[in-house]
């Protein structure tokens, strides 16, 4: 239906006179509480008003806060009356003492009357996008209107991601790039799914065929590569802040690759995001969990511990959870918990309580900044876990399945035990350099809080040099009943050892140790070490015919030295931790007692969910948790994009940036649940086969006046490849890189004397053979100390949870591609190799750029490459001298002029503006 | 002078005068000003959007910036001993513990405590220094400090700092991060953040190591934590490069390098013309600097060319890693217009427990090592005229307790002091620094400050007011909040600042 334009003048007419008639307001459009109250009040009034800083006794930060009274008793806001809300008086009165915002200029008379409108309309109160759940949207159907599902630039077809991309561009009148060129989008693609460019092979299939469906086959061979895990594992090991040491002061190695290989392999498998974050989170908790499933949980793991002498574990320990809080929420639900831990949270509704009601999920579990890190999962060979599971059935068979999992889960865990260092009330006896309860002559010291209800024995690992003396387990105090008295043998490095309990006690009690060691030289010699204890039955199956045989097995895997890695462990029911709220977040300030739960701010607590971490995965990956589906899909959406469709990836929260597309956020979270049943593979792919997505990165300079940064995406955005892109990609195209794949950290070329780390003298020491040409996400990662090369490309320290890695362009990381060995070695071998196809100097350095760039090199380029070779050319037939010592690790043969030339014309194209960005 | 010119003048100009102003730029696609920037400066790849960051321009992250309001100082030197020398046998003159020495600690001294290594019942320990009183400003000062007590009457003491961290590396990183936790941005990056550098060839923030290990805290102590990595500390070294990658390649001289940066830039130009990427004309503004860096670098970084008197007052050892080198580079430095010069000299954790760590012999020769060339330093910064705008700052990250240490509940073998978080003396000099004054006091055995008690904050907070930068004010976006250095704390010590 179309109105005539002096109709709807007419309507018009009447509506203003109308809205004059009832007072002005009769005709006013609603007031949105989010996109304009909430804004004003973030900006002029929650500093003062917050959930900090409650000035005046008045907090913006709910409803119910401000239809109370403040300190003046009058108040705040009456919904559907300004003249009586005392906010709306603060901002219009004229005495300058009284009015708000406090000591500044008044509101624009704008924004005041948005106030007053969304006062008068009732002061509705809504949630944060972020926080309402996710719904499905429908896609924009602009293009469709106009009759083209075809891009008219490309010919390709649009895709639904494509319309939600042009709709925005129209309301900014930008004009989209057209396609990029195959050889560009190659690259592109490349680095974007596997990390560095394809291979050879898939390259030239893919730039010869003219088969309309070749760059999807391109896509789903590359998604299916085991190179695809390897690389988008780092976007994942910066929020794990995985690394290979402890962290604190000596900095020690700790082993825990096994998770990063975990990571790779989730990766290249394609586990459903749900599971994948259910499995790190709470894997220790599934039914029955799989040694796949004990090792994710290595992601709360990867905290950092202090063994500097005098520490308190209990300090680092509770610091550990904190983090795991903190972590959780910013790298699976985009969220900035970490404010709550000393107060409120300023800007979203989060109260401080529930800071701590949350953390409780996290309180329970088995490690105490341990010396040796535990718990473990111990790794056994194949053999072994043959017998594991032949004892595993005899188990069963002798008692049931609940026991004989007990028995298992110990020995391949070495879980549950209390630890020496809960010892206390030492007396010629100490927590021997915060690692080991140990014990001199006439020692004392007592472990409190043991549950013994139905144990018969006690197995404990312990060293003594010594091998002098006896102690004894005495029950409730130093003089009680004993429990076991034993003999001190002299052992071998630590050893695990059983000794069966007097009596049958029932309950929690205090234990107490004494060691008499009256032969010990001296009154400060040590008699003996513990480490850890475990309380438990007696092994089943007793009088059976192969008791002793199989009891034999099972301690000698019991004590093998196996390797291991880290992995979360709960403490059963009888050694389970109370949480406490903390006085202004200081730890030993413990006040109210609190039970696990989530913020009210979120949807209830799936029904007959377990109140634990188990529980809360469960609740994370519900489709009707607002954040963890969103805060996915614009971290893949950034890893593509350089940018995410929320720019801080690290805050979807009301402090975070706008979403620059809000509907292609929904549609993309809805999507991965929904459509992809959480697939990130489908994702990833839906997005590459966009038309946006194979846009041309070149700027128009309209596009670049209209819209510098890119946010509408009317073309492709040039990124700088990351640290760990830029190694694969020089490894890749200069033939070097090493294929293999997981196992313990490498170590490739760094210079001397970067680590020093006070006492440890652990060295950096250069692999050997292909280990030195691995890919970078297996290079060695030293917490105090990363890759320096590494580090000036912004990668993390991994201390923390990092969401984003701030780009920066310096002249440090010119330094490094110009004159770290690794890229002057990879400039050598792409010398090499194009010397070895092409006899024409010419030819050489087209080949050369091609094979670095992905694409030919214009003649002008090539011109000036050739210059610079001619140039080098005469000055090393002067200088045989330099190149000798260039190419000084080849054979006498190869050190040429000509490859000397060659070689330093490669490494300028392995510093081109173009190598170092994704185009 | 073009448009663009203006805008930045004018928004320098309002930055000096409303200071809050200064936060001019929110976020790169909101304002008018910012929206012109923007468009002329590409990417903004500050922080997250929505803080107050401070503007940085992408091609030129490290542009000097002016300061909230007028500094008195424009370079720092901070001379950090790690492990944290005794106060007890340097500065904090306790003749009432000589007279208790040997006497066992009375147990209310020992109530609520916790140590690192103390148990039981210590004894006191005397101190093991001889005292007298120096300058006109009578300061007390140890003889273990002959040639720096002749310069009593230059510095400031600030006799009762106190932290809440008393183990190394928890110490040192509230020292200079403001935050026992790893992961928070160090003092001199914040610095940098705040003020950029003076000197385009050489990186801002330079660290000087020495005493055979980094600090115990390991390299965050001059990391930039969440802010952009373009501003953590750049370790100089004494052996190998002096700036990591600095050296050409063997076999590559600077003529050929030079030549190639030459061709990489004119291709770059090429890629410039045809993507029209704004990150291209910094990258390659980066490379000619990069190549100006490798120039000038090493003739900072090189002592070789100080005349002989210049060797002879600091005590330097040439071709060694030594603390007194550090000191003669950290003065070229400054006088190059480098912003903030950060040394840590490892080694002056005194427990007793062998002859390595003790009050007797180890900690007499480290004190040795560093008196001549700290002395040589002030004075050599004032025969140039540079101490007035240099500030420098001398300090370990905790106290020694009055207690002798008892390891492991036994007497130790030699003279030693555990950590002591509740009292420790920190000096200052120059860049607007009193001279001649000692402000705050401990307790009559140097247990506890009684009066002038600062807290480490609040040394930072003096650290960035000289520089002229309000610690309340400079800031940083993360996790949802503002971070700064000084968190929730910090009170500038108004009584030493002249």
């Amino acid at each position: 239906m179309q109105f005539h334009p002096r109709y709807i003048f007419i309507a018009l007419l009447i509506a203003v006179l109308l809205g004059v008639l009832f007072g002005g307001d009769f005709f006013e459009r609603k007031i949105d509480f989010n996109s304009e109250v909430k804004p004003i009040l973030n900006k002029h009034c929650i500093t003062c008003h917050g959930g900090v800083k409650r000035s005046g006794e008045l907090s913006m930060m709910t409803r119910a806060d401000l239809l109370k009274a403040g300190e003046s008793g009058k108040v705040a806001i009456v919904p559907g009356a300004p003249e009586k809300s005392e906010v709306y008086r603060r901002l219009i009165t004229h005495d300058e003492v009284d009015r708000m915002p406090f000591e500044s200029e008044p509101l624009p008379k704008k924004e005041i009357n948005v106030i007053r409108k969304w006062i008068k309309q009732g002061a509705q109160w809504g949630k944060h996008w972020a926080f309402r759940p996710v719904a499905k949207v429908e896609v924009p159907t602009t293009q469709k209107q106009q009759g083209s599902l075809i891009d008219p630039a490309s010919g390709q077809a649009l895709q639904d991601i494509d319309h939600f991309i042009r709709q925005a561009q129209q309301q900014w009148q930008l004009v989209p790039q057209g396609p990029a060129d195959k050889e560009h989008l190659l690259r592109r693609l490349g680095l974007d799914l596997i990390g560095m460019p394809v291979s050879a092979s898939l390259a030239e299939s893919y730039l010869q065929s003219d088969h309309p469906e070749a760059y999807e086959q391109l896509v789903d061979s590359l998604l299916a590569s085991t190179h695809f895990g390897e690389h988008w594992a780092s976007m994942w090991l910066d929020l794990a802040r995985y690394a290979d040491t402890k962290g604190a002061e000596r900095d020690a190695r700790r082993v825990i690759w096994a998770y990063r290989d975990w990571v790779i392999r989730a990766f290249n498998q394609d586990m459903p995001y749900d599971q994948f974050i259910t499995e790190q989170l709470a894997g220790d908790l599934l039914p029955d969990p799989t040694d796949a499933q004990y090792t994710a949980t290595g992601f709360h793991r990867n905290t950092i511990t202090n063994d500097e002498g005098g520490t308190d574990n209990e300090e680092f320990r509770v610091a550990a959870v904190v983090d795991r809080v903190n972590t959780t929420w910013e790298a699976m639900m985009g969220s900035t918990f970490a404010c709550t831990q000393c107060h409120g949270h300023p800007y979203d509704p989060i109260k401080y309580e529930e800071y701590y009601a949350f953390m409780d999920f996290f309180n329970n579990t088995n490690d105490l900044d341990t010396y040796a890190d535990y718990p473990w999962l111990r790794q056994f060979s194949s053999e072994q876990k043959q017998e594991l599971q032949a004892l595993e059935q005899w188990l069963a068979g002798q008692s049931n399945e609940q026991i004989a999992d007990q028995w298992i889960d110990f020995l391949k865990t070495w879980q549950p035990v209390y630890y020496s260092l809960q010892a206390d009330k030492c007396i010629n006896a100490e927590i021997y350099d915060t690692k080991f309860l140990a014990f001199r002559q006439n020692g004392s010291a007592r472990l409190p809080g043991v549950n013994l209800t139905d144990k018969e024995s006690l197995i404990f690992r312990y060293t003594s040099g010594a091998g002098t003396g006896s102690w004894q387990l005495h029950l409730d105090s130093l003089n009680g009943p004993v429990l076991l008295s034993q003999k001190v043998k002299a052992t071998k490095g630590w050893e695990i050892h059983e000794v069966p309990l007097a009596e049958n006690i029932t309950g929690e009690h205090d234990l107490y140790f004494t060691y008499d060691g009256w032969q010990l030289p001296n009154e400060r010699a040590i008699g003996l070490r513990f480490d850890w204890f475990h309380f438990t039955s007696s092994f089943p199956g007793k009088g059976s015919i192969d008791y002793s045989l199989q009891k034999e097995k099972y301690w000698e895997l019991l004590r093998a030295n196996t390797p291991y890695t880290l992995i979360t462990v709960e403490r059963p029911g009888a050694m389970q931790r109370s949480t406490h709220v903390w006085d202004r977040g200081n730890w030993m300030a413990k006040q109210e007692k609190v039970e696990a739960d989530i913020p009210e701010l979120f949807d209830p607590w799936p029904e007959g969910a377990p109140k634990n971490r188990l529980g809360l995965s469960q609740w994370m990956t519900d489709p009707k948790h607002p954040l963890t589906s969103r805060t996915i899909v614009n971290r893949v959406w950034a890893q593509l994009f350089g940018r995410g469709l929320v720019e801080t990836l690290e805050d979807l929260g009301t402090q975070g940036a706008e979403p620059s597309h809000p509907e292609l956020l929904d549609y993309l979270a809805y999507t991965l649940m929904y459509e992809y049943d959480w697939s990130l593979k489908q994702l990833i792919k839906s997005i590459v086969m966009t038309v946006s997505y194979q846009q041309s990165s070149e700027a128009t300079l309209e596009q670049l006046e209209k819209d510098p940064q890119n946010i509408w995406l009317s073309r492709s955005p040039r990124v700088r490849l990351t640290a760990e892109q830029l190694r694969d990609q020089g490894l890749r195209v200069s033939g070097l890189l090493s294929k293999k794949m997981y196992g313990p950290g490498v170590m490739p070329y760094q210079p001397d004397g970067i680590w020093n780390t006070p006492y440890n003298d652990d060295q950096w020491e250069i692999s050997e053979g292909e280990d030195r040409y691995r890919r970078a996400v297996y290079t060695f990662w030293k917490r105090s100390s990363p890759h320096p090369a590494m580090l000036t490309f912004d990668a993390a320290d991994r201390q923390v949870c990092v969401a984003r890695r701030i780009r920066t362009n310096t002249p440090l990381q010119a330094l490094v591609t110009l004159n770290d060995p690794s890229f002057v070695e990879m400039a050598i071998h792409l010398a090499l190799s194009v010397k070895e196809e092409k006899t024409e100097v010419a030819d050489q350095l087209a080949l050369a750029y091609q094979r670095a760039i992905g694409c030919e090199a214009t003649p002008a380029k090539v011109a000036i490459l050739l210059e610079l070779y001619q140039q080098q050319l005469m000055d090393y037939s002067e200088h045989k001298e330099a190149v000798n010592s260039l190419l000084s690790d080849l054979s006498s043969a190869h050190q040429t002029a000509e490859l000397a030339a060659l070689t330093l014309t490669c490494n300028a194209i392995m510093n081109l503006d173009e190598f170092i960005t994704k185009t | 002078m073009p448009p663009i010119n203006n805008i930045v003048r004018e928004a320098q100009l309002k930055g000096l005068t409303h200071k809050t102003r200064r936060l001019f730029l929110r976020d790169c696609a909101l304002g008018l000003g910012s929206l012109a920037l923007g468009s002329f400066l590409g990417s903004c790849q500050s922080g997250t959007a929505g803080g107050k960051d401070l503007f940085i321009d992408p091609k030129n992250p490290l542009a000097a910036r002016p300061p909230h309001f007028a500094p008195k100082a424009k370079s720092v030197i901070y001379i950090h001993l790690a492990g944290a020398p005794s106060q007890l046998e340097l500065f904090d003159y306790k003749p009432a513990l000589a007279k208790l020495d040997g006497q066992p600690c009375p147990p209310s001294l020992l109530e609520g405590k916790r140590f690192a290594f103390i148990r039981g019942v210590p004894n006191l320990l005397g101190p093991k220094a001889n005292f007298r009183q120096r300058g006109q400003s009578g300061a007390w000062i140890s003889d273990h400090l002959p040639h720096f007590a002749e310069l009593a009457d230059e510095v400031s003491f600030l006799k009762a700092v106190h932290t809440d961290q008393f183990n190394h590396a928890p110490a040192q990183l509230m020292m200079h991060t403001g935050s026992p936790r790893l992961g928070r941005p160090s003092m001199g990056s914040w610095v940098t953040y705040g003020l950029g550098s003076e000197n385009s060839d050489l990186p801002g923030f330079v660290v000087l190591n020495s005493g055979g290990n980094n600090p115990d805290a390991g390299k965050t102590v001059w990391g930039s934590g969440f802010l952009p990595s373009v501003y953590q500390g750049v370790q100089c070294r004494s052996k190998g490069d002096p700036v990591l990658y600095l050296g050409d390649p063997k076999g590559i001289s600077r003529d050929q390098r030079k030549a190639s940066i030459t061709a990489i830039n004119q291709i770059n130009q090429l890629s410039h013309e045809e993507f029209r990427d704004p990150e291209t004309l910094a990258r390659i503004a980066q490379y000619e600097m990069a190549f100006r860096m490798q120039a000038s670098v090493p003739g900072v970084m090189s002592i070789e060319d100080e005349p002989d008197y210049i060797h002879e007052m600091y005590g330097t050892r040439p071709g060694q890693t030594a603390l007194a080198n550090n000191l003669l580079l950290a003065r070229k430095l400054v006088e190059k217009g480098v912003r903030f010069v950060q040394l840590y000299d490892w080694g002056w954790d005194s427990h007793g427990t062998s002859k390595y760590d003790n009050l007797e012999i180890s900690f007499v020769n480290k004190c040795r090592e560093m008196d001549k060339p700290v002395a040589a330093l002030l004075l050599d910064l004032k025969q140039r005229g540079l101490l007035e705008e240099t500030l420098v700052v001398w300090g370990g990250e905790f106290g020694r307790t009055p207690m002798q240490e008892n390891r492991n509940g036994n007497a130790a073998m030699f003279a030693g002091r555990d950590h002591n978080p509740d009292a420790f003396t920190i000096w200052m000099a120059g860049g607007g620094i009193k001279k001649g004054v000692s402000y705050g006091e401990t307790d009559e055995i140097g247990y506890a400050g009684v009066e002038g008690r600062v807290s480490i904050y609040d040394v930072q907070a003096t650290i960035l007011n000289q520089m002229g930068l309000n610690h309340e004010e400079l800031t940083y976006a993360f996790q949802g909040r503002e971070f700064r250095l000084t968190d929730v704390h910090g009170e500038i010590i108004n009584s030493i600042i002249a």
